[in-house]
């Protein structure tokens, strides 16, 4: 844990992302390379290709339907592409479970918080670190460190059924963070927040990157954060690629303002914001 | 909320002491003022709680019931059988056996731990087979593995005389020795719920999916939970051979699973806490309806329930449970000593214990 003395307050900068016996994740790209998934007559996603880099944000949208999820489960071992491949640094995955995918340094967050209810925060966070083979005194200490550098310490003992909703995000997203992943993906962090909730998330996503080391990939359906969030964005509608290019041209590029931010689009946007 | 570490340890080792303790004082009591019928009930009961409490550390942990558990206690106890009844007998009636057993008489000591490493062992390959599948499915195997060690037992006359029963078993569990051995159960269980694999083990019966995605191998920490379970399961077995000094291969079969898993819902499945209070409020229940099904003098008259009201009163005290605390008598959660709570107005003034989380 590296500590800095600001005004005499101990803080927090950035918890440790290495323990003895734990090797820390080196790959430097995760890339999905022309992957398609099918479900029954389903083209859940199709001909998809997108990569993601240590250090840098990469933003995911789309409709609901989309294939977002069905894409960052491909990514994360939770679903075999009916079609390509997924490569981390360069190397085939094939085979590899979701297990595997979090020890080489790949993680995720859900869409649904799926937090282990009956357990607390801390909890929470130290499963991650016994999974990755820490014993539960390191797990535990390198959880809170992360809980204090969230500013989340005073709810370490917190059950964690018992938390409010934005609480939740970021014991999901603390989660994932244990020991320093090289890349996490987080699926729509920001549902259902106010505008200043969601504001104080993406200046957490933001530090995450530097913090970490680690390449970050954003779905969201807030187009405010998204656009402040992000270096890079990329667009599916009905499982196919229709876009890719930074926060500016995204909002400029044709096909994204006919399919998704004009016209039907647009209600749809508006519906789904409100839906929350 | 800071915590010094001694604060925590203390704090952890809490609900454990206080559960021995207080089902050490309980027998120690019962003993002192009952008789010898008395004394029966409770071997008897401490035996099951033994039972009830290795049956925890899988279904309490993993969230996954198991219907199988007791073919793991009949296993152990014919462990112990082979091990200690009289070589002529069993040269003459097991011929099946191996020499080495036919020929010799081993130590208590020696039939127990036997018991439990043979349950172990077979709880390894089952577990391995079985307990990738869903939670569901994997209990529905679990009975399965009941039945078949059921039949195999039932028909393999030179190593279990078949349907006819063993005698002779030396009998060596009184009240005390069965109230050593409930609570290492009790010690057992309590450690390992809280070591990287119970931990990692409750996180997947929260969340398989979940807990994928932190790293966890869900297989390997429900089979190390589920070897543990039926070696302490199979103890009980050896216990129960070596308190009876009869076995019939019947003992072990739908009566005692559905006796030992009403006992661990109705005092909640996700504690260890919830084993015992859920053995000792079931036992006391069944025996006061059997007393009241035996007859009970009011001055002249004698009211006797019908036979069988214990069986049905038990079901409908389960079904109630079930509907109004689903989570059981102790809501799953652990005794502990109410902590000062300045903060939130707790004045730990209230019981001196009590169940909270
Ligand atoms: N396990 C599944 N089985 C069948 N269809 C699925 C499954 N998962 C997702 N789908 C379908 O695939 C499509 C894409 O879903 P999803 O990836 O969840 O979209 P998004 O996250 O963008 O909202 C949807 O039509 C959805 O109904
Ligand atoms: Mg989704």
């Amino acid at each position: 844990m590296i500590t800095a003395y600001a005004g005499g307050v101990e803080m927090i900068t950035r918890p440790s992302r290495t323990a003895p016996g734990v090797d820390q994740p080196l790959a430097a790209s995760l890339r999905a390379e022309n992957i398609s998934v099918r479900f029954g007559g389903l083209a859940a996603i199709s001909e998809v290709t997108l990569a993601l880099e240590r250090g840098h944000i990469l933003g995911l949208i789309g409709p609901n339907g989309a294939g977002k999820t069905t894409l960052v489960n491909c990514l994360t071992g939770f679903q075999a592409p009916t079609h390509g491949r997924v490569l981390l640094a360069d190397a085939p995955t094939l085979g590899w479970t979701a297990e595997h995918f979090r020890r080489a340094g790949v993680a995720r967050t859900f869409q649904a918080g799926r937090l282990f209810k009956a357990l607390s925060v801390v909890e929470n966070i130290e499963v991650t670190g016994a999974g990755l083979g820490l014993s539960r005194r390191r797990a535990r200490s390198l959880a809170l460190e992360l809980l204090a550098w969230l500013k989340l310490d005073d709810k370490a003992e917190t059950l964690a059924g018992a938390l409010a909703y934005t609480d939740e995000r970021r014991v999901g997203i603390a989660r994932a963070l244990l020991l320093g992943p090289a890349f996490l993906l987080l699926d729509e962090p920001a549902a259902g927040m106010s505008d200043a909730e969601s504001d104080e998330l993406s200046s957490l996503v933001k530090a995450i990157p530097k913090t970490f080391e680690c390449g970050v990939l954003l779905i969201e359906h807030n187009m405010r954060m998204v656009m402040d969030t992000c270096e890079m964005i990329h667009v599916l509608d009905s499982g196919r690629t229709i876009a890719e290019g930074t926060p500016a041209q995204i909002q400029k590029n044709k096909a994204v303002i006919a399919s998704y931010l004009g016209g039907e689009g647009e209600k749809q946007l508006e519906i789904m914001e409100e839906g929350h | 909320m800071i915590e010094t570490p001694s604060g925590r340890l203390l704090r952890g080792l809490l609900p454990p002491v206080l559960v021995m303790l207080g089902v050490a004082i309980l027998t120690v009591i019962a003993v002192q003022l009952g008789g010898d019928d008395l004394s029966l009930t409770i071997t008897e009961t401490l035996i099951r709680l033994t039972v009830v409490v290795g049956l925890s550390i899988f279904v309490g942990n993993s969230g996954i019931v198991s219907f199988g558990h007791i073919g793991f206690m009949c296993i152990g106890a014919y462990v112990a059988a082979w091990a200690t009844c009289n070589p002529m007998w069993k040269q003459l009636m097991l011929t099946g056996l191996p020499t080495m057993l036919q020929e010799n008489q081993y130590p208590f000591l020696v039939a127990v731990a036997g018991g439990g490493i043979l349950a172990a062992f077979v709880g390894l390959i089952l577990g391995a087979a079985i307990l990738r599948l869903s939670g569901i499915a994997a209990s529905i195997a679990t009975f399965a593995f009941l039945a078949i060690v059921n039949n195999v037992y039932s028909n393999w006359d030179t190593v279990t005389a078949a349907t006819s029963s063993i005698i002779g078993i030396p009998v060596e569990v009184d009240p005390y020795m069965a109230l050593a051995f409930a609570l290492c159960a009790i010690a057992i269980a309590f450690w390992f719920k809280d070591t990287r694999m119970g931990l990692m083990l409750r996180a997947s019966r929260d969340d398989g999916v979940a807990a994928r995605a932190s790293g966890v191998s869900i297989l390997k920490v429900r089979l190390v939970a589920f070897v543990l379970s039926a070696f302490v399961v199979g103890v009980g077995g050896t216990l129960w051979a070596q308190f009876l000094g009869v076995l019939t291969v019947d003992m072990f079969y739908l009566p005692m699973t559905f006796m030992t898993l009403a006992m661990l819902i109705v005092g909640g499945m996700g504690s260890v806490t919830g084993a015992v209070v859920g053995t000792i409020a079931v036992t006391v229940f069944v025996q006061l309806f059997r007393a009241m099904e035996g007859g009970v003098t009011v001055g002249a008259t004698t009211f006797a329930l019908p036979q069988g009201t214990q069986e049905i009163a038990l079901g409908i005290a389960m079904a109630l449970i079930l509907i109004f605390l689903p989570a059981g008598l102790t809501r799953s959660r652990e005794l502990r000593l109410r902590r000062q709570r300045a903060a939130t107005g707790d004045t730990g003034l209230g019981a001196p214990a009590s169940l909270g989380s």
